[in-house]
């Protein structure tokens, strides 16, 4: 111990003239710091109700609450939090899939009532709701991987050469890595037409569990092999996942489990049918709203049988698809399974020619008739009947019954749907030069946004707003198309901007063939004219209920012919509540698990 | 290091886990080594370590509730200070018959452990000084809770009250009775 | 009454009972004892422990630990959470020093599913787990005087770690807890000029700490009392599992940082800093110089680390990541000693067990009761603060 042990404590005195470290109340000059993480902010508009936060929220302190308008894409829910419960982690601001969700830095709030402390941030007017302050995920943190898997392709050098199917299909690999983006929200449900139970199939890839998957994938569309290749998939859009990045490839994902599974192992794998119980109904048409309905209707234990016109089965799907995006052999595979489950295919058989309607209408106890649009809509201007004037769907129609079209070295297609791209497509493999010429802009385009993207790459020309004016006989061509430029008029708020012939313009496009692909229409010939006074319509389409039942209880119509949104899965999904109608008009309907 | 407690580790008929071939899905860092001993063999072989292969240092003693094999796996860590070295010896004991040689002979702290051990688990260290008394639960009634079929959800649903007003949607579920409520109700 | 299996030290005094086969023989009604509790409640325990003591005069004969007041269970919730879910939880194990929890959590996951973090990552770990040694210490030499009554050094550094506090803030977001620290990374990279607020905090710092010294270490009475006080025996650090200052201060120069170098520590340039004594001043000393030490070690890495590039490595998707099966330890040395986290995995979306291991456990229970016998009462509170225990991590 020396004498500096003694004195050298006095020297805390020294501060004894120093200012304090005092933070006085109240607190307002002491904001929380930029990152703060404290209450939290919600820009209601952005959310789209998909409770990822809820899911992560380690403490369930989140309650997924209505406040907006259910809407596709958007449950209408927004998050409430409760106080007593946050632990202030920040994990559902870092998982916010639409990055809706933060947090300010506000975090000085007293009150007296404890119930004040659970509220739906950003709907209930709190001071801090325009604070820019407070915790944000950082650029480069990110728990969810906003990049889709890229889906192995033969190049457009090669695709254009063969109609071999482009799209490779996923290695397991691959697909276990897209499946695990999914954050299983399920707000594509209610989108997809057919309410397929999207999270729960994605999931059964993450488990490797394909048997469950397809069990789960035809539980709502019996007709996946060919869907997971060219279904429209508004699920896709609306994809939670999309809001940061690429969506889902949920299309690619159930073509990835119906790859895995040969078809002679579904019956193992998928449910029995019920036994028979006696009634019969008929399915006219084979396209997908009549397999569709035709499936569940055999599950139920209806005895089945398809009128179709066409050699074989499938519709559109067969004759109105090119193989290179959905080859014969998988449709083959969604189609023997129906058959194997006992439903009779009647083909080359027209109603109404080979059969007269009402012998079917007295035979059976329900007609389920999905006959499409067969009639494709003529260009309407001179010299449209001249040689080498073709429909998009006829020229389709010969592809797959193997007659090479007679469409020369150049081709313009009219149109701007599927249909047009896909005749667009096919024409460029048989080495012709193609142009698609559109009315409106490459955005107004009814076709798919990839199927737009794939007809430019592998070389087809796209000219936009061009009005064909008229036909004439070619010089060195076979044809000689005139058209005209057109400009985009707005037509209000809200409504799609029309177009309009720019007058005195006019440009030349020597080819010898015109296919045009502006749209179908119906065909209802087959139909006595009695039962074509008892049914219906309205611009083109049978009216039906809501589970596709016409004027005449005892028929049922559904897909293209009475459904505007014009896609295979509509059709499979009218299919599916038809079959249903048709149980309960056969009271036979019972709740089933 | 590795050759020599390999050697001696043969007398006890412990095998190492996780060094060439992976222990699970992963293979073990280098200084981390998991062998596995039968329960007879353990305490003979961890003594071993302690006074001859120079594992001093009693790192962490603990158990892991395999419920569906029916086991208890007791995890002896120790650490060789020298060579800065871990070696894990795991331990599997009967569920049904959860009962441990005491080791507090070779480290007074692990009567701590080992009487945490019976607290949380119910797994016995005969001789064990205060095994029986509370640790960290003074007055717990119910079966040992870190045992994997006490659930603890249950637990607390069963004894405290859920705060009132709470009410959360599924957002399929949702939008299905929104969007679409007559295929809700009749399917 | 016949008392516990005590120490197999020799009595210090002839006032202690005699010791049979461990265990001090002692009648609580012979009238000479006295059964005291210090703690639940009570200045001079180191958060929410008791000591059950039996006293003969002013001398202690035994001493308990009672532990089981804050006991959360957070190795059983953590069963039925996804890893996500863990994250928020791990660093409420140790409110002083929550990064710790963090990182050695987060290093587990990452070992058990083989994720390499990226370099930026590794220093800002480490650069926040040194910030949080230094503001763990700078509580723990409040509570250490503050046993002694000198409260003043207390006011002064907590105020100090108050400033540190400011810094996690601006860091993480949050004071206390930080969670910053995740599997992958971090979550956030420094914000601008956060390096010059270190500097100038680190600065002030240093200064209170040399007026910590002239009033601490040159302090009659401080040296008076922890002279000699929970001598700790070099034999004993083995047999008790004791790590940290309190192996350092009786001459074991052990760290962890030094021996099994994680992070960017075999980068940094420092030595182990040891004292002989083994006593509670030696102890007390040690922390001070690792203080001085961790201002050098944020330093050194604020200049040597990189100063672009990711900090963060994409993760499997969280809400349904499952680990692989398998099992692991990670340690890191922690102002009270060795930290470490051992995981089980069994290949599922949550963690089979995840077991802490804090230097407390050993500490505050067996050492404790070992080196309080034939302490003064009025000691107790000193030699357990000299301990740095902590009582959350003993109780997960």
């Amino acid at each position: 111990m020396s004498l500096k042990d003694i004195i050298a404590p006095f020297s805390v005195w020294k501060r004894a003239l120093e200012k304090p470290y005092t933070t006085r109340k109240p607190l307002d000059e002491r904001p929380g710091a930029p990152r703060y993480r404290g209450f939290h902010v919600n820009k209601l508009d952005v959310c789209i109700g998909c409770g990822t936060c809820e899911e992560v929220c380690q403490n369930e302190a989140i309650d997924m609450v209505p406040v907006k308008e259910t809407r596709h894409g958007d449950s209408g829910l927004r998050p409430r939090i409760d106080y007593g419960r946050c632990c202030w982690c920040a994990l559902c601001v870092d998982i916010c899939p639409t990055a809706s969700l933060g947090m300010s830095n506000e975090y000085v709030w007293v009150d007296s009532d404890p119930e004040v402390f659970r509220f739906t941030p950003g709907a209930e007017g709190k001071p801090w709701d325009e604070c820019e302050l407070g915790y944000r995920r950082a650029d480069g943190y990110d728990l969810l991987e906003s990049k889709r898997v890229e889906m192995p392709m033969i190049s457009f050098e090669e695709s254009r050469k063969s109609f071999t199917e482009m799209v490779l299909g996923y290695s397991a690999e691959q697909a276990k890595r897209e499946a695990d983006r999914c954050v299983a929200c399920g707000i594509c449900i209610a989108t997809c037409p057919a309410h397929m139970n999207v999270p729960d199939y994605i999931k059964a890839i993450r488990d490797d569990d394909m048997a469950e998957g397809l069990r789960i994938v035809y539980e709502a569309n019996p007709l996946p092999a060919s869907c997971g290749r060219v279904c429209s998939h508004a699920c896709e859009n609306v994809c939670a996942v999309k809001h940061k990045g690429d969506a889902l490839s949920i299309r690619w994902l159930k073509r990835y489990i119906i790859d895995q599974i040969y078809a002679h192992d579904y019956q193992k794998i998928l449910k029995e049918k019920a036994a028979d119980n006696g009634r019969k109904v008929a399915v006219i048409g084979s396209g997908p709203g009549g397999l569709s309905a035709a499936y569940y209707l055999r599950m139920l234990g209806y005895g089945i049988t398809v009128f179709d016109a066409n050699e074989k089965a499938g519709g559109m799907l067969r004759y109105g698809i090119p193989e290179y995006r959905l080859p014969y052999d998988q449709i083959d595979k969604d189609i023997e399974y129906i058959r194997q489950l006992g439903v009779e295919f009647r083909q080359n058989t027209r109603i109404g020619v080979e059969i007269p309607f009402q012998e079917l209408y007295h035979t059976y106890d329900a007609i389920f008739f999905s006959t499409g649009l067969r009639l494709p809509y003529g260009l309407d201007i001179s010299g449209e009947d001249l040689p080498g004037v073709i429909s998009g769907l006829d020229m389709l129609e010969d592809v797959t019954l193997g007659k090479t079209p007679d469409i020369g070295k150049s081709v313009v297609v009219v149109g701007g749907g599927n249909v047009a791209m896909d005749a667009a497509r096919t024409s460029l493999r048989y080495h012709a030069e193609t142009t698609i010429l559109y009315r409106r802009r490459i955005e107004d385009m009814p076709a798919d946004e990839e199927e737009i993207h794939e007809a430019q790459s592998e070389g087809c020309v796209l000219t936009t707003q061009a009005i064909p004016l008229r036909l004439e006989k070619g010089d060195t061509t076979r044809l000689k198309l005139f058209w005209g430029k057109a400009e985009m008029v707005s037509e209000g708020e809200g409504k799609r901007p029309k177009p309009v012939l720019i007058e005195g313009s006019e440009e030349l496009i020597e080819c010898d063939t015109v296919i045009s692909a502006i749209g179908q229409s119906a065909d209802l010939t087959f139909l006595p004219e009695e039962i074509q006074n008892k049914l219906e319509f309205k611009r083109g389409f049978v009216v039906v209920n809501d589970f596709h039942q016409t004027a005449d209880a005892k028929i049922f119509a559904g897909g293209d012919i009475a459904n505007p949104k014009r896609d295979a899965i509509s059709a499979i999904a009218n299919g599916h509540s038809a079959a249903k109608g048709i149980d309960i008009f056969l009271e036979n309907f019972a709740p089933r698990d | 290091m590795y050759e020599n407690v390999m050697k001696s580790a043969e007398r006890f008929k412990a095998r190492p886990l996780g060094r060439d071939q992976k222990i699970g899905g992963m293979k073990q860092r280098e200084d981390l080594l998991f062998m596995k001993v039968e329960q007879e063999q353990a305490v003979p072989f961890i003594t071993w370590l302690k006074e001859l292969g120079g594992f001093g240092h009693l790192v962490l003693f603990t158990a892991v509730d395999f419920i569906e094999q029916d086991i208890f796996q007791i995890t002896y860590l120790l650490h060789s200070y020298e060579q800065h070295h871990d070696i894990v010896v795991l331990v599997e004991i009967d569920r049904q018959k959860a009962e441990m040689e005491s080791i507090h002979h070779l480290w007074p702290h692990a009567a701590t452990y080992q009487q945490e051990l019976f607290e949380m688990f119910g797994i016995t260290f005969p001789g064990s000084p205060r095994l029986y008394e509370d640790f960290a639960l003074e007055g717990w009634q119910g079966p040992p809770p870190m045992r994997r079929d006490f659930d603890t959800k249950e637990y607390s649903e069963k004894t405290y009250f859920p705060r009132p007003g709470r009410v959360t949607h599924d957002p399929a579920t949702y939008m299905k009775e929104q969007l679409y409520p007559g295929e809700a109700q009749t399917w | 009454m016949v008392g516990r299996q005590g120490s197999t030290q020799t009595a210090h005094s002839p006032k202690l009972p005699p010791v049979v086969d461990g265990v001090s023989q002692y009648d609580l009604y012979s009238g000479k004892y006295l059964k005291v509790w210090q703690g639940p409640q009570h200045p001079g325990i180191t958060g929410n422990m008791s000591l059950e003591l039996v006293t003969c005069g002013d001398q202690i004969v035994e001493c308990r630990t009672h532990v089981g007041y804050l006991h959360r269970g957070f190795e059983k919730l953590m069963e039925r959470r996804r890893y996500i879910q863990c994250f928020p939880l791990v660093c409420r194990i140790c409110v002083p020093e929550p990064d710790f929890n963090e990182y050695l959590f987060a290093a587990g996951v990452e070992e058990l599913a083989g994720i390499e973090i990226p370099e930026r990552a590794r220093w800002l770990r480490a650069l926040t787990l040194e910030m949080a040694r230094l503001t763990s210490f700078l509580m723990w030499i409040g509570g250490q005087t503050g046993a002694f009554g000198m409260g003043t050094i207390g006011q002064w550094t907590v105020t100090m770690r108050d400033y540190m506090l400011d810094l996690f803030e601006e860091l993480s977001g949050g004071r206390i807890y930080h969670m910053y620290i995740i599997p992958g990374g971090v979550r956030a990279d420094l914000p601008d000029g956060y390096a010059a607020r270190v500097e100038s905090t680190l600065r002030t710092i240093e200064k209170v700490l040399d007026d910590v010294e002239l009033a601490v270490f040159h302090n009659a009475v401080f040296k008076m009392r922890t002279k000699g006080l929970g001598t700790i025996d070099p034999s004993l650090v083995e047999t008790y599992g004791i790590t940290g200052p309190n192996a350092r201060g009786s001459g074991i120069a052990r760290d962890i940082r030094k021996d099994s170098p994680y992070l960017v520590y075999d980068q940094l340039e420092f030595s182990i800093i040891t004292a002989t004594e083994g006593d509670a001043f030696a102890r007390t000393w040690v922390r001070y110089q690792e203080m001085r030490q961790s201002i050098d070690l944020i330093r050194q890495m604020l200049r040597k680390m990189p100063q672009d590039g990711p900090f963060f490595t994409r993760l499997p998707n969280v809400l349904h990541w499952k680990i692989p099966a398998g099992q692991t330890y990670l340690r890191a040395e922690c102002t009270r000693g060795e930290y470490g986290f051992y995981m089980v995995s069994d290949g599922s979306e949550f963690p089979r067990r995840v077991c802490v291991r804090g230097p407390s456990y050993t500490h505050a229970v067996a050492l404790m009761e070992r080196l309080s016998v034939g302490c003064n009462i009025s000691d107790t509170a000193g030699l357990m603060v000299s301990l740095h225990t902590y009582p959350p991590e003993i109780e997960r």
